[in-house]
């Protein structure tokens, strides 16, 4: 690991996004967290944004002067945890 | 470290049975029953996967299913969150690169 | 598809007791949970919870998660484990189990699936040895491995303090607790314990950076300003195999969005929680809500919140009704606001009781202050101190709680309505039997016997770290501080069953230190 990989903070911990990355999205015009899950696959990870979504959330709060209750009502998309794909297509739907 | 004594749980059970597993070819011990990150845990491995785009470590996080960070590969299939996966005779679990991949495990 | 009458969705204290009380009224009742083991987050907590007898106080966690389970089965609840609910609408669920997906149609829904914690990122947050509090807490007391040796905790709530305390007694040493706040979150009297164990407090700090190659070495730690800016040239290193994050949970709401349920954020709940009345009902017929989904709070309140869901669904699936149901309702929300009514009450009292210009006091240090004892109803007079054996209650937070009334034996102890109150010795009833001293679950009450000998007090004090010392043995004994004061001799050593783990030592230390002494050093034989 180099210096300033160490140095670099992770926020999205399952598609290794870092702070500076989503900083960077957010001056760049990607304001919100769909906008920037779509550009940097933030919360797109196997654990569905669960560790990662407050983090991105106040990020951009911090950024942007938005509320929190604002940025953090996005439309929540099933499944809620991570599953195997394919058990959607489930016998019974 | 496993905790075998305790001031409010007591001790535990003497007529535990263990069960050996291979980790990256090390074969270790390990009570039936627990996760396979308790066991690499009580034999000190901290490290279960590397990431896929920065190649960083990644260990335990959130120890109940819900973080993916624990993810290893088990008897060939990748992806395994070891912190809810039981152990069992015989397994065979690997550090997992990125995603992983599914591979064929040569079996004793 | 399955059809059931009443489904709960998550089986910690809250959706237990919510399919208790429902089928105790007569509704069938199915129970989801993703977890292999039942229980939610009871079964991790070994420490013995606050509140009262009808709350079951002083008993531990996972005893109480024993208790509850025992319920369901004798009333034919049927719980199904390994069974994650992935999808929700109005009356469907989607449920995986062993990979399968299966849909069950329900006349009425409890969404009770508890809360998740809060991450925090630093450099080097995700390096292994890098975990939640929850986490080290499931792997030291279910699965009974110890994460590391040297642990650093990050953030002073409850259960920060809690887990910290419980590293310990499973063997790690916890170098640190750092809180960005200027004071502590949690329980003072929990705060207190890990202050006797000589865990330094760094309030108004947080955490820089975690170091190390491919895991944890070591943690860097700055002082903050009043802006909670960090403060240049303040850095402390300290030497850590594992850093807990305990900075908050978020209740899970995702099942209850799904399905449509109007949600509201309130920051001092956790975030975005289903709008609910005080029936728990949702903005959905038929769909109930209970526990930390609807805002992080306490076991004890979500068992309450669970049975009136409970009510309330079986109230909606027609098996009680009218002045019957009233009744009902009306005594667990009696129970409910009693639970709500101290310092921490969360969801309706966020009044802060604590004076806040008082920085010396136990909030703001881990250890009551002299003004904070002398002010205590539950410290005894210096006359009767000098008569002979007598508790010392040095519990000086509002908090629901009242064992130590419960359980003595000469009524010497008083905590009365609202149970928050803070108990009040009747100093020439008590005869210093210590009943109080292992009931209590804060370990805030110690016996002092100034008459022991002529030169010597005894001072007696609940234990639960290992190894216990033996009778005779000289110790150190050490001040609410946890700094070793002087040298004391163990006179006894209880370990009353009943008081589950609890164990009551008595030191002889010298006279002048009486009032002084609170405990042992861990392991600190001479
Ligand atoms: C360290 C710590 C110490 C604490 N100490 C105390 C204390 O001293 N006193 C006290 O009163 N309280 C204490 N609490 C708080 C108390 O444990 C919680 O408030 C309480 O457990 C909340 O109950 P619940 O039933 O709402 O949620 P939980 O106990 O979290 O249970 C929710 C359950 O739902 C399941 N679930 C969630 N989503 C799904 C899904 N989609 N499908 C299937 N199942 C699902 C989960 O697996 C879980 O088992 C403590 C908490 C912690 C973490
Ligand atoms: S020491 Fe015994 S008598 Fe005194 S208050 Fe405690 S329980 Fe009651
Ligand atoms: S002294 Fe009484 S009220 Fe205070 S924590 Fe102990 S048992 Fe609870
Ligand atoms: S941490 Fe971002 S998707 Fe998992
Ligand atoms: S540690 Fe989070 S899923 Fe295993």
């Amino acid at each position: 690991m180099t210096e300033t990989n160490k140095k670099e903070v992770i926020i999205c911990r399952c598609e290794d996004v870092s702070e500076v990355e989503i900083k960077q999205a957010i001056e760049e015009g990607f304001t919100t967290i769909n906008a920037i899950k779509k550009r940097l696959r933030t919360g797109m990870g196997l654990c569905q944004g669960r560790t990662c979504q407050k983090l991105v959330a106040r990020i951009i709060a911090q950024e942007t002067g938005k509320s929190m209750e604002e940025i953090l009502l996005p439309t929540t998309r099933p499944p809620v945890r991570p599953i195997i794909m394919g058990a959607f297509e489930g016998e019974d739907q | 470290m496993n905790i075998l004594d305790h001031p409010i749980l007591g001790e535990v059970e003497a007529a535990k049975r263990k069960v050996t597993l291979f980790v990256n070819g090390r074969s270790i011990e390990a009570y039936e029953g627990q996760p396979i990150a308790a066991a690499l845990m009580a034999v000190g491995i901290k490290s279960f996967r590397q990431t896929a785009r920065k190649q960083q470590d990644r260990g335990i996080f959130c120890g109940i299913g819900r973080c993916t960070d624990c993810m290893m590969t088990v008897n060939g299939e990748p992806n395994v969150r070891t912190c809810v996966t039981s152990v069992a005779e015989g397994m065979v679990v690997e550090t997992q690169i990125g995603l992983g991949s599914w591979r064929e495990i040569p079996h004793e | 598809m399955n059809k059931v009458e009443l489904a709960v969705i998550g089986a910690g204290p809250a959706g237990l007791a919510a399919a208790i009380e429902a089928a105790q009224l007569g509704v069938k009742v199915v129970v989801f949970d993703e977890n292999a083991q039942p229980g939610g987050q009871l079964f991790k907590q070994i420490h013995k919870f606050f509140g009262s007898r009808e709350h079951r106080a002083g008993t531990r966690g996972f005893r109480i998660g024993q208790e509850l389970l025992a319920q369901t089965e004798e009333l034919g609840v049927k719980v199904n484990l390994g069974s994650t609910v992935f999808g929700l609408d109005k009356r469907n669920l989607w449920v995986l189990k062993e990979g399968k997906t299966e849909v069950y149609q329900a006349d009425a829904v409890i969404v009770a699936a508890g809360a998740s914690e809060n991450a925090l990122a630093f450099p080097g947050s995700t390096l292994p040895g890098v975990m939640t509090a929850g986490a080290a807490q499931t792997f030291i007391n279910l699965h009974r491995v110890l994460p590391g040796k040297k642990v650093l905790m990050v953030g002073s709530g409850n259960v920060g303090l809690i887990v910290s305390y419980q590293l310990m007694q499973a063997g790690a040493e916890v170098v640190g607790l750092v809180e960005a706040a200027p004071s502590i979150g949690g329980y003072g009297v929990h705060a207190a314990k890990i202050k006797r164990a000589g865990v330094p407090l760094f309030l108004g700090h947080t955490i820089a950076e975690a170091i190390g190659e491919h895991q944890v070495e070591s943690a860097v730690l700055t002082k903050l300003n009043e802006s909670f800016q960090p403060i240049p040239g303040s850095e402390i290193t300290l030497e850590v195999d594992t850093i807990c994050i305990a900075v908050g949970l978020t209740p899970m709401m995702e099942l209850a969005r799904m399905a449509g349920a109007e949600l509201k954020y309130v920051p001092k709940l956790g975030g975005h929680v289903p709008v609910n009345n005080d029936n728990m009902e949702t903005s959905i017929t038929g769909m109930f809500v209970a526990g930390d989904v609807c805002g992080v709070e306490e076991a004890s309140s979500a068992m309450e919140e669970g049975r009136l869901a409970g009510v309330t669904a079986a109230e909606y699936l027609k098996h009680i009704a009218g002045k019957a149901a009233a009744d009902r309702k009306a005594l667990i929300r009696e129970q409910l606001s009693a639970i709500r009514n101290g310092t921490f009450g969360n969801k309706e009292h966020l009044k802060d009781k604590v004076k806040e210009e008082n920085t010396l006091g136990l909030r703001f240090s881990g250890t009551p202050s002299k003004d904070e004892l002398d002010s205590c109803p539950g410290v005894p007079s210096e006359g009767r101190l000098a008569k002979g054996p007598v508790a010392v209650i040095e519990c000086v937070q509002e908090i629901p709680c009242n064992p130590c009334e419960q359980v003595c034996p000469k009524g010497a102890i008083k905590v009365g309505k609202p149970i928050t109150s803070l108990p009040q010795l009747t100093e020439n009833a008590c005869n210093g039997c210590a009943s109080c001293v292992t009931a209590c679950p804060g370990l805030a009450i110690v016996t002092v016997d100034r008459t022991y000998d002529e030169n010597k007090a005894l001072v007696t004090f609940p234990y639960e770290y290992l190894p216990l010392p033996e009778t005779g043995a000289t110790v150190h004994a050490v001040n609410r501080q946890g700094e070793r004061i002087c040298y004391g001799q163990v006179v006894k050593v209880r370990n009353n069953k009943k008081a589950d783990g609890t164990v009551a030592i008595s030191l002889a230390v010298p006279e002048e230190y009486a009032m002084e002494v609170r405990s042992m050093a861990k392991g600190g034989t001479k």
